[in-house]
């Protein structure tokens, strides 16, 4: 009988070398070869699993030729005594590298579907209030109250109400959305329909960016599977979900510009209020949230919000996933209650750095996120010691650099970053970013002056506070606090 | 680095485009041009017209959207040529020239940044004799950037045409390259 061996069928995964793998064996009649999600322990992929006695066996980083050893058995290590997975607290995540993304009866067996199910008994007053106790904030960065938006949603009167989830993942250094989507599709599916029943929605929309075509068409086909089986359904009336992909835009990941970039136009930022909430997508009242977000509700719904408030810290209830990359040892997933340190998670998950590297700077909150360097790192993750640090949670990247970055390079990528992808609809962002740019070119070229730093210190002050959207009123961050740890870099480029 | 954000230009001619290579009329021959795009955007016609969508057919059947089709589109979808012109130039995987036989995109993120995508960029700039958001000549490449692929735990990252390769080093670059005819 042909030996079960569980293999990834995640983007990263594929790219560490699970399709080669995937390829050289897919004619051996000794094999059968089963596409799960990714455990996201990104270090070990391709990782190859078969079960044993007391749960999976894992063999790390294989290749082709490492066959026979995984068919005797020998060499592989218990999943459960991975340090780096048995020190998470997984939830939204504990599906991954267990299921197969599109077996909906898997997904049901471990769960998925019951907090529809509690929902389908709940008004949709009560599924607000139990997102109320649960204080859960959006995972996409702005950490609003979930339970707020939704009310203003459902009290908000409109012809029609849509809920829209934004699959627009362009914080470089984030990667959690597109797990979902391509590893456990099912759940973002049933987070949106729960908001649907509790704002009255009648059609979602997932606007996916174009870099992530995996997830598209993973999703897409499990929508025509929960299709299906019956599920887009709400109150006897269909609740179409429907996949629009993106065109390259990191803006667009801003509610409001991906409503107009899925309304087909210019994806420009909205001057807010009006909210979606009150008036979205098409005029409607809409309800935009992250991936992230969507998939964290049915578990509040199924367990109660009391349960979610449990965990994390005074205003940061439940867990955060944090995707670690750039030079730590292990980069990969992690969902952990809000709390530990960022020196903690470091250490304990990223495993310090990688070799030959020495720790110089860490950057949370993708390309708009603040830099810590070693004095920092005793920060605890959550959304208020960092809101106090003035810095921002974001996403939950995390990007460590090493030794050798070149801060004022490093500072005159993220702003070259921000000038090519402003929107250009307010002054501050569209030629702030430009202005701030030059000088950080000029600085690098040597031929900047102290007046150049202090320029740019004024020049980040008014974006930070003129900006239409988080796009120029955080773009300044990373390279203010570039300069502000790393003052000695920028100085010995200038002119003298 | 710096991304193309003025308007609808079209490049040198002598790009090899996707579709004229063999005795089919050229994409832009008004009269023919007219109907393909008649066709396609049929397909994906909604009410209100979705210009972006559109756009996105249109360069999925041809390769990519000249500015000399803006008149066409805009009248075919109801809209001005203003509002197609500028859909057009805002998102930057909207071409208005033929790229090349195969896309490569080194992407910039922070991750693949602190994991070396500079060298990366610099070795496939100098191998394929192209700036970003050239085509080398001859046309088997066009080189571009991309702000983040979220492989960022398997970076640096390099995506040909659909193809996504992780923990990519300089020195792999020109045999990945050698399959991409």
């Amino acid at each position: 009988m042909a030996i079960r061996l569980y293999l990834s069928d995640d983007t990263s995964a594929r790219a560490a070398g699970a399709a080669a793998l995937a390829d050289a064996w897919s004619d051996r009649p000794d094999v059968q070869i089963i596409r799960t999600s990714s455990r996201g322990a990104f270090y070990l992929e391709p990782m190859v699993e078969r079960d044993g006695p007391d749960g999976r066996i894992a063999w790390f980083n294989v290749s082709p030729q490492d066959l026979p050893a995984i068919l005797s058995g020998t060499g592989g290590t218990p999943v459960q005594t991975i340090p780096f997975l048995a020190q998470q607290t997984r939830y939204t995540f504990a599906n991954f590298g267990e299921t197969e993304p599109l077996a909906l009866d898997e997904y049901q067996a471990r769960g998925g579907l019951s907090g529809l199910e509690a929902a389908f008994r709940l008004t949709p007053d009560a599924i607000i209030d139990e997102l109320r106790v649960s204080q859960l904030r959006g995972r996409g960065g702005a950490a609003f109250p979930v339970w707020n938006k939704w009310k203003v949603a459902q009290q908000a009167k409109g012809a029609q109400k849509y809920v829209v989830a934004n699959a627009d993942e362009g914080d470089a250094g984030t990667y959690c959305d597109r797990m979902i989507l391509e590893g456990d599709p099912f759940r973002l599916l049933e987070g949106m329909l729960i908001c649907a029943r509790a704002i009255g929605a009648g059609r979602g929309y997932v606007y996916c960016r174009q870099e992530y075509p995996a997830a598209a068409a993973r999703l897409r086909a499990a929508i025509h599977k929960a299709d299906e089986a019956e599920l887009l359904e709400l109150n006897g009336e269909p609740f179409p979900i429907e996949v629009v992909e993106g065109a390259g835009s990191y803006v667009c990941g801003e509610e409001t510009a991906l409503l107009e970039s899925l309304e087909g136009k210019r994806g420009v930022v909205r001057a807010r209020p009006p909210y979606p909430a009150q008036s979205g997508l098409y005029g409607c009242p809409t309800i935009v949230s992250n991936v992230l977000t969507f998939a964290t509700i049915p578990q509040i719904l199924s367990r109660g919000g009391s349960w979610h408030a449990s965990l994390g810290t005074e205003h940061s209830r439940g867990t955060m996933v944090l995707q670690l990359g750039g030079r730590v040892k292990h980069p990969g997933l992690v969902e952990v209650p809000f709390g530990l340190s960022l020196h903690q998670v470091l250490e304990q998950f990223g495993g310090g750095m990688a070799p030959g590297s020495r720790f110089k700077a860490v950057q949370v909150g993708g390309p708009l996120g603040s830099l810590f360097p070693t004095t920092g790192l005793d920060m605890p993750i959550c959304y208020d010691a960092f809101a106090k640090a003035g810095a921002v949670l974001g996403h939950g990247g995390i990007v460590v650099y090493d030794h050798e970055t070149d801060m004022v390079d490093l500072a005159r990528h993220f702003m070259a970053f921000t000038a090519d992808e402003s929107c250009g609809k307010c002054t501050p962002c569209r030629i702030g970013s430009v202005r701030g740019r030059e000088i950080l070119e000029r600085i690098q070229a040597g031929s900047g002056t102290m007046d150049d730093l202090r320029l740019l210190d004024d020049l980040g002050e008014t974006m930070k506070l003129a900006s239409l959207c988080a796009l120029g009123g955080r773009a300044p961050y990373p390279v203010l606090t570039a300069i502000e740890h790393f003052p000695a870099e920028f100085r010995s480029k200038l002119r003298a | 680095m710096k991304r193309e954000t003025t308007g609808c230009q079209i490049r040198d001619a002598n790009d090899e485009r996707r579709q004229t290579s063999d005795d089919r009329p050229n994409a832009s021959d008004g009269l023919y041009m007219h109907e393909q795009v008649k066709d396609i955007l049929d397909r994906v016609r909604s009410e209100p017209p979705n210009i972006l969508q559109s756009l996105l057919a249109l360069q999925e059947q041809l390769g990519h959207v000249a500015a000399d089709m803006v008149p066409v589109i805009a009248k075919s979808l109801g809209v001005t040529t203003a509002e197609v012109a500028g859909v057009l130039s805002y998102y930057p995987d909207l071409r208005f020239s033929a790229p090349g036989r195969h896309i490569i995109r080194v992407c910039m993120g922070e991750s693949c940044y602190a994991n070396g995508c500079g060298r990366v960029l610099r070795h496939l700039q100098e191998r394929l004799r192209a700036d970003v958001h050239e085509t080398m000549p001859g046309g088997r490449f066009t080189l571009d950037t991309m702000s983040c692929a979220g492989n960022c735990a398997v970076s640096p990252t390099v995506i040909v045409d659909r193809d996504l390769y992780g923990r990519v080093l300089p020195s792999q670059l020109d045999r990945m390259l050698e399959g991409y005819k």
